[in-house]
């Protein structure tokens, strides 16, 4: 074994410890029996983590991001899926133009996104906080559905299409009976990883949720500064498991890293 | 089949019109609110920006930040890639998966950790006032280190794997056959292993750099009001002083610093190239 490989294996061992050390950590502190955040944990008990599921913010945050990023996958799923069949298959004048239009949303900052949506859509039109943030997060899936399933339809060939249409299906036919369950794991891909992408997301939300209305993690953030309980590690903990089995299904059921 | 174009934009159009008036138009909005003067268009908010210390500090720190992250993401993700690359068969995809794993988590709940690492009475506090080299717990928590770890540790995976996949498609044997005309190891892997890898250091320097500068969580909480980066200066300009003029200043400097990154890293790959 040559010197170099030797530094890069103790290196790599150092670096996963750096990059899952910290939720070994966190998970322990969430664990902890005694009153105050701390690491090591004062003895170990499931009394925060059953806490968690009684605090009424956490809760009604929970089922927001829950249903915010359900609806506004799907949302984007319902626009994106014959955007990206349209611009794959047919001649759209100006289709790579068009395809960084669809992509946009991933360039600029979430932030940004944010603060334009607040003062130049949701004030002028008085929307409410909810249909702001489905607005704001179906804007954010949106390219995610597209490049997914794009990539998915480019692993279809068209000729199969054609021999539908020669064999007298319609066009709708062929679409909803060849194209639609030949390219639903790419669709159910995108569900997941928009679906990933909204429960998580935190800069686009900042400026639209309100003291009343707020996302899960957006909630988790503004408590940081006033809880010192190992409740929101808790919390972190069950979030991260969640969004693990989440993805952990997905790659076996679909292979979602085909899709990234 | 295929040719019918009106059928084709009909299928596009609604994504494309939602797109276009959900998110084109308002952010376009907010940055030509950047480019506003009292005597029309101009860029003396831009001039005005820059003139404020406070303001000019933050805009160093943020581009510093970055490049420090970016700069340790690549030299700790070549020794990580080049150690999976070379796992046996087995442990490359569970390596690749672990490295990925915390991509997956809540940015939030990874950023949370170190809170209780760093804290007044975190751990690390705990071990230095138990072993007896400080009388006081250090202050870890809200400066720039801390900044600087979290979003090593956010950013980190992106430039692995990237770099893992470039690796992956260097042709078998140049690294041996430079050893065998003579190279040593620093010498093949400046010779042979970076040149080569060059377009897959590109796309991950791209990806940790521009996601360093336009992080919000990890100097918020890390950070808090004592260490300002960008996305949270921002963040205190509206929610503090309704300053809406300088969160479009802001927002056009974190864009134009993504497109420029952008850009200068394509650059930098398309010469590799040749």
């Amino acid at each position: 074994m040559n010197p170099l490989r030797r530094v890069g294996v103790g290196v790599l061992g150092a670096v996963l410890l750096f990059l899952l050390g910290p939720f070994v950590v966190i998970a322990l502190a969430g664990l902890s029996a005694g009153e105050t955040l701390a690491f090591p944990p004062q003895g170990l008990s499931l009394r925060w983590v059953v806490a968690v599921f009684g605090m009424e913010n956490f809760r009604a945050s929970f089922w927001l991001s829950l249903w915010l990023g359900v609806g506004s996958t799907a949302l984007a799923l319902l626009l994106g899926v014959p955007a990206a069949y349209g611009l794959a298959r047919y001649r759209v004048p100006g289709r790579e133009a068009v395809r960084t239009v669809l992509i946009a949303p991933l360039i600029v900052p979430g932030i940004i996104v944010g603060l334009a949506l607040l003062r130049h859509v949701m004030i002028p039109l008085d929307l409410g906080v909810t249909w702001a943030l489905v607005l704001a997060h179906t804007v954010l899936v949106v390219p995610y559905a597209v490049r997914v399933v794009t990539a998915s339809l480019d692993n279809l060939r068209p000729d199969v299409e054609e021999a539908a249409v020669l064999l007298g299906a319609t066009r709708l036919q062929t679409f909803f009976r060849v194209v639609l369950p030949n390219i639903r794991g790419g669709i159910m891909a995108a569900f997941i990883l928009g679906f990933v992408t909204s429960f998580n997301q935190v800069p686009v939300s900042l400026f639209l949720t309100g003291p009343g209305i707020t996302t899960l993690p957006i909630d988790m953030l503004t408590s940081m500064e006033f809880v010192y309980d190992p409740s929101i590690a808790a919390l972190s903990t069950l979030m991260a498991l969640l969004s693990i089995a989440i993805v952990a299904v997905a790659e076996r059921a679909l292979g979602l890293s085909r899709y990234m | 089949m295929f040719d019918h174009r009106r059928i084709g934009i009909a299928l596009a159009a609604p994504a494309a019109l939602f797109v276009a008036l959900g998110f084109i138009v308002p952010v376009a909005i907010l940055l030509s609110g950047a480019f506003g003067t009292p005597g029309g268009w101009g860029l003396q908010r831009f001039a005005e920006f820059f003139g404020e210390p406070l303001y000019r500090e933050v805009f160093w720190r943020t581009v510093k930040l970055g490049g420090l992250v970016t700069l340790a993401s690549a030299l700790l993700g070549y020794a990580a890639a080049l150690a999976i690359v070379d796992a046996p068969a087995g442990w490359k995809g569970r390596l690749t998966g672990l490295v990925m794993l915390p991509l997956m988590i809540s940015p939030v709940a990874r950023t949370y950790a170190w809170i209780v690492l760093l804290g007044r009475t975190g751990m690390i506090n705990q071990l230095v006032t138990g072993l007896g080299l400080s009388d006081e717990p250090l202050r870890l928590l809200f400066t720039e280190t801390a900044v600087f770890i979290g979003l090593v540790q956010l950013f980190l995976p992106l430039m692995v794997l990237s770099l893992v996949s470039a690796l992956e498609n260097l042709p078998p044997d140049v690294v041996s056959a430079a050893r065998v005309l003579g190279a040593n190891w620093p010498l093949a892997f400046v010779k042979v292993i970076l040149p080569l890898t060059r377009e897959g250091l590109v796309i991950g320097g791209t990806l940790v750099f521009t996601g360093s500068v336009t992080a919000y969580i990890t100097p918020a909480v890390l950070g808090g009001s004592k260490v300002l980066m960008l996305e949270t200066l921002l963040y205190q300009r509206v929610s503090v002083a309704n300053d809406f003029v300088a969160a479009s200043v802001i927002a056009v400097i974190l864009i134009a610093m993504s497109v420029v990154t952008h850009a200068l890293l394509r650059h930098a790959a398309g010469r590799g190239r040749k």
